[in-house]
């Protein structure tokens, strides 16, 4: 007991626990005040509140995937900023040779992003079984 | 528009309108169905009878910059091809009255009311339904027959016939247009390309024949919706299209639209058509199909960011990594066989 009360108190608050606090919000008071379009739309906002917080957890593994790809495929490159568009472009010339290798960086990306944007999309557990 | 709004010009319209077919004097329970990220879908009664007011939000000159046929027909030409579905066997609505841009009510067409269900979570899943998902894989291959068999002559001057050629063209020109932004659909792309079917003689399509667009009863079939991404491609398009991942509504063991079997789509569409479509053409286009989700995200996106649309639409843009993660597992499972 003696531990516990030398703590300080938390009087902080994440981004993320932000995030859950206005999910709360949407789900325990907005949902039951509104109806037909409203009470659609609420869910479709506590769902991106979602999306953000998987964003900020994921979103470096990600940018590390897109950073080593950059260096593998695009050398002249100096740095990762638009690098999906830069990828996209070399394939629409077919300047990329899609390899195996490429291809395991395409599905590995997308298994990250999947995981960011809906995770609970059922192809997702075929792939991952096929590729994780 | 407000909902009283838009009953105070349906009042003053419809009287004229429908004095030759429907009795009736006022609107009554005036309401949005959810659902529909393009086009407004109303429910109301007219006198005792149920209504269904289909409404372009927006005018197409705000989206002008977009092109392509993918935010679909204007819903003057969708009507027109409703009324030609109407002289087949395929199950649609009635059309009662067409409103052009010009018109207060905004573009829109008055159909009938069939009942039905429509949200696929009640009716993928509801025991009630058991004997409707056991008739319906059948039932769409008769009903997708029926529709290809349309005259294309009587069709409006939009539903022009197009080649393989044009399609990878205009989505090309759309990737490009929203930025390149996407490595997996631009390499689903070129797959399709180098892939491409050879022969490939154009029918009338609905072009978004999939669960989510179908009216189902206990017996099976009973509605056929959405008709404004109709368009002029082969045929085993339209059936990839029901058996896209995406439309399976998480049922991936059911490849027809998440509650039947290929054989019994391929069975029920040969009954009406006198051809059986190949299994492996029909998997192509569900892989063509999921790039055209893709595109759909991205113009949901686009539309979004052009002022047009609520919450519902800036969600959507997010899943194109569904459509992503379909291009790229359906082409590694196409490379095993």
């Amino acid at each position: 007991m003696s531990d516990e009360s030398d703590r300080p108190t938390q009087s902080d608050v994440t981004s993320a626990e932000l995030l859950g606090a206005v999910k709360g919000f949407l789900m325990e008071s907005v949902l039951p005040a509104v109806a037909g379009r409203d009470q659609f739309n609420t869910r479709v906002a506590a769902n991106v509140l979602g999306i953000i917080e998987r964003e900020q957890a994921l979103s470096p593994a990600l940018q590390a995937l897109d950073r080593e790809a950059a260096q593998r495929w695009l050398p002249e490159q100096a740095s990762t900023e638009e690098l999906p568009q830069q990828l996209a472009r070399a394939l629409a010339k077919r300047d990329i040779p899609v390899d195996p290798d490429f291809m395991a960086y395409l599905k590995a990306r997308q298994l990250v992003l999947i995981a960011i944007n809906n995770p609970r999309y059922a192809s997702r557990a075929v792939a991952e079984a096929r590729w994780g | 528009m407000t909902p009283e709004t838009l009953a105070q010009h349906l009042d003053d319209n419809l009287t004229a309108l429908l004095s030759g077919s429907l009795a009736g004097r006022k609107v009554s329970e005036l309401s949005r169905l959810s659902g529909g990220a393009n086009n407004e879908t109303w429910r109301l009664n007219w006198g005792d009878t149920p209504l269904i007011l289909r409404r372009r939000p927006f005018s197409a000159d705000s989206v002008a910059n977009l092109e392509g046929n993918i935010l679909g027909l204007s819903l003057v030409d969708e009507a027109e091809v409703i009324r030609l579905a109407t002289a087949t066997e395929v199950p649609v609505p009635a059309i009662h009255a067409v409103f052009d841009a010009d018109h207060p009510i905004g573009e829109a067409f008055l159909m009938g009311f069939i009942p039905g269900e429509s949200i696929p979570q009640r009716w993928l899943t509801d025991d009630a339904f058991e004997t409707a998902r056991a008739n319906l894989a059948y039932q769409c291959g008769e009903a997708l027959a029926g529709i290809h068999a349309i005259d294309r002559r009587k069709l409006p001057d939009k539903i022009g016939p197009t080649t393989l050629d044009n399609r990878f063209a205009a989505a090309q020109k759309r990737l490009h247009a929203f930025g390149d932004i996407s490595p997996a659909m631009q390499f689903g792309l070129n797959w399709l390309i180098d892939n491409a079917p050879d022969n490939t003689p154009c029918v009338l399509l609905h072009g978004d024949f999939r669960t989510g667009n179908l009216l189902v009863n206990e017996k099976g079939l009973a509605g056929v919706l959405d008709w404004e991404l109709t368009h002029q491609g082969p045929a085993e398009e339209d059936l990839g299209y029901l058996c896209a991942n995406v439309w399976r509504f998480g049922h991936l063991d059911k490849p027809v639209g998440g509650f039947g079997h290929y054989d019994d789509l391929i069975a029920g569409y040969a009954a009406i058509a006198g051809w059986a479509p190949e299994l492996r053409t029909i998997r192509y286009w569900e892989i063509f199909a999921a790039l055209s989700w893709g595109l759909v995200c991205q113009t949901m996106g686009a539309l979004w960011h052009s002022g047009n649309g609520d919450v519902e639409r800036a969600a959507v843009a997010r899943r194109r990594s569904e459509a992503e993660l379909d291009i790229l597992l359906l082409i590694d499972e196409w490379e095993d066989t």
